[in-house]
């Protein structure tokens, strides 16, 4: 069984990020490490693999100045190879060119028999992409996996609602997202991260996958950030004095917020 | 020699640092003072990552690093407190019965209890007997170096070989106690059994001195963050002079510890025969500067870090602890005045 997850390498969230001024986007310009929501993707798909009995998990990836730091996390996890889209011609690309740029990429990895990817990504947010790459590719999608499990040519997923989670049957091929949390990523081990720096990484263009720099980037983007403004500040808080009646404000000011 | 870690020894070490921020975090450590004086899951963790065997030779099961490799790592797990043998199995113990194992005598149980060691059995070397042992209740064997009157001797000495004398101490995350040795399988006689024994000693040693560093740099890690939110007068207290003047000094004292630690990493490595003194630098330097941090955290703390419920007596009472542990700074400190050949003096 082969399974391609789709991994995005953001800015580490413990360093405080910072926005371009002029562009008004994230800047990308440092290190960056797998999103830890998409090591939920490539754990399950390890363990799928395992299960099926044979195969190999394929990572695929956009990300600017040839970062390759996340994308070796993974491989060290236990994933067989990558491909990399790394591109100027990107920056400033949209969620559905993204989608665009990583369906032509996962065209690359073959015929694969499923695509896991995250339900969004810490960084952006938009969680559009995955079903963006399946109606690209004309797969049937799942979102909000919880549990995947393949029978022949058929996954039952376990799909999260608000209430507890729907049972899904798809066939295969198809696109699946994972909700974060819901499998334990295993630690590289030093075998991993040793053979991680020899596993194939396929590095390409937008050319090389056969698209236009024109359709990609700035003016590909079917979206414009016209302004960015800073989050509100919290407000601060009423200090009561407790004279004996502080308890009377504290149900007053429940009552008002309606919550009794 | 280069300071610097190579970039495969920042990923190892990388790697390390995030499973011990996951798997001992200050609760876990805490838990160990009430339970055995381990954190399993970070130790079961640390096996299957490769950490155990990281040492041990690729022709008994393990991955073949050095010194410079594994020193490293153990710095990471003094940063977190992580109570469990690690340095005293996977570093020191691995590497004399790797030594060991050009012994056609002992190849055998060398290579049989490497083995173990890279699966998790606790393998815990005892260099001084009258010297309390740490983790001695939950060890799977003791690697004993013993000064017998025939000369000397390397055993392997199995649990049931002796007696435990629990001993209190001022860490109770970790479980001291007196071992009283009833037998043991020889493995190693004469000149080989003394070198091993030096060499056992100088690991032991060096290894605390790596833990050491990890434990100054988490007390003043918390510390730094303490004194930027505690605030008086209106500002942080971390803006006063007498609160900042003194961080910067303990956080000096442990940054010129790091690369003696380091340089005696790499004499243990390449077989300096120096290498005990510089064994000794870091271990001595190592101490008392983590001491200072010890001390400087605490009174930047205030009455805070004086309770048990604030994590940072997690980090002292080990730093207090091990900085008296495979000698003392008198004792280290007169080593390396003998090997330079200086009159005994004011230590």
């Amino acid at each position: 069984m082969n399974v391609v997850v789709c991994v995005k390498q953001i800015p580490d969230p413990a360093d405080p990020g910072a926005l371009d001024p002029e562009t008004k986007t994230l800047v990308r310009s440092g290190k960056l490490i797998l999103d830890e929501s998409d090591s939920y993707g490539v754990e399950m798909a390890l363990q799928l693999v395992d299960a099926a009995g044979g195969g190999e998990v394929t990572l695929v990836s956009m990300a600017p100045n040839d970062e390759q730091s996340g994308l070796r996390t993974a491989l060290a996890m236990g994933a067989a190879k990558a491909v990399l889209v790394s591109d100027e011609a990107l920056r400033g690309s949209d969620a559905l060119t993204t989608a665009k740029v990583l369906a032509a990429a996962i065209g690359r990895t073959g015929q694969p028999d499923l695509v896991l990817t995250a339900t969004e990504s810490s960084d952006g947010y938009t969680g559009t992409v995955p079903e963006q790459i399946a109606e690209l590719l004309s797969l049937p999608s799942v979102t909000f996996a919880k549990s995947i499990a393949v029978d022949g040519g058929t996954a039952s997923v376990q799909r999260q609602t608000e209430a507890g989670y729907d049972d899904v049957q798809v066939p295969l091929p198809a696109v699946v997202s994972v909700t974060a949390g819901v499998v334990e990523p295993r630690y590289p081990s030093f075998k991993g991260i040793m053979a991680a720096k020899s596993k194939p990484l396929d590095q390409v263009t937008v050319a090389d996958l056969g698209m236009d720099a024109g359709q990609v980037g700035w003016s590909g983007a079917g979206q414009e950030i016209v302004d960015v403004s800073e989050a509100e500040a919290r407000e601060a808080g009423t200090i009561v004095e407790d004279d004996g009646e502080g308890h009377q404000k504290v149900v007053e000011f429940l009552a008002e917020l309606k919550v009794i | 020699m280069r300071f610097e870690l190579t970039d495969d020894q920042v990923d190892l070490r990388d790697a390390v640092q995030a499973l011990l921020e996951d798997l001992c975090p200050p609760e876990a450590v805490r838990s160990a003072w009430d339970g055995d004086g381990r954190v399993p899951s970070a130790w079961d963790a640390l096996v299957e990552m490769g950490v155990l065997g990281a040492l041990v030779p690729e022709s008994a099961g393990g991955l073949g690093m050095t010194d410079e490799d594994v020193v490293p790592l153990l710095v990471e797990c003094g940063r977190v407190g992580l109570p469990d043998p690690v340095a005293p199995s996977g570093y020191a113990a691995a590497a004399a019965l790797t030594e060991a194992l050009g012994d056609p005598a002992a190849a055998g149980s060398a290579a049989e209890w490497l083995g173990r060691i890279a699966s998790g059995d606790v393998l815990i070397p005892v260099v001084d007997a009258a010297a309390p042992v740490v983790g001695a209740a939950s060890a799977d064997g003791f690697l004993w170096c013993a000064a017998e009157d025939a000369g000397p001797q390397v055993l392997v000495v199995a649990p049931d070989q002796v007696d435990l004398e629990p001993l209190q101490s001022v860490d109770g995350g970790r479980r001291p106690a007196r071992v009283v040795r009833r037998g043991g399988e020889v493995l190693l006689t004469g000149d080989v059994a003394r070198s091993v024994s030096v060499a056992t000693a100088d690991r032991l040693a060096l290894g605390a001195a790596a833990e050491l560093v990890g434990l100054g740099e988490r007390m003043l890690d918390l510390t730094v963050g303490y004194v930027g939110e505690r605030r008086q007068f209106g500002v942080p207290v971390g803006s006063f002079q007498a609160v900042k003047h003194q961080l910067a000094d303990a956080a000096l004292a442990v940054a010129f510890a790091g690369p003696l630690v380091s340089y005696a990493a790499h004499s243990m490595a390449h077989g300096d025969p120096d290498r005990s003194r510089h064994v000794s630098m870091a271990k001595l330097r190592a101490s008392t500067a983590v001491r200072h941090a010890a001390a400087a955290s605490l009174q930047c703390h205030g009455a805070i870090g004086y309770t048990v419920e604030y994590d940072l007596h997690l980090y002292m009472k080990r730093a207090w602890a091990l900085s008296y542990e495979h000698g003392d700074p008198d004792a280290h400190r007169a080593r390396l005045r003998d090997s330079l050949g200086l009159a005994s003096g004011r230590n």
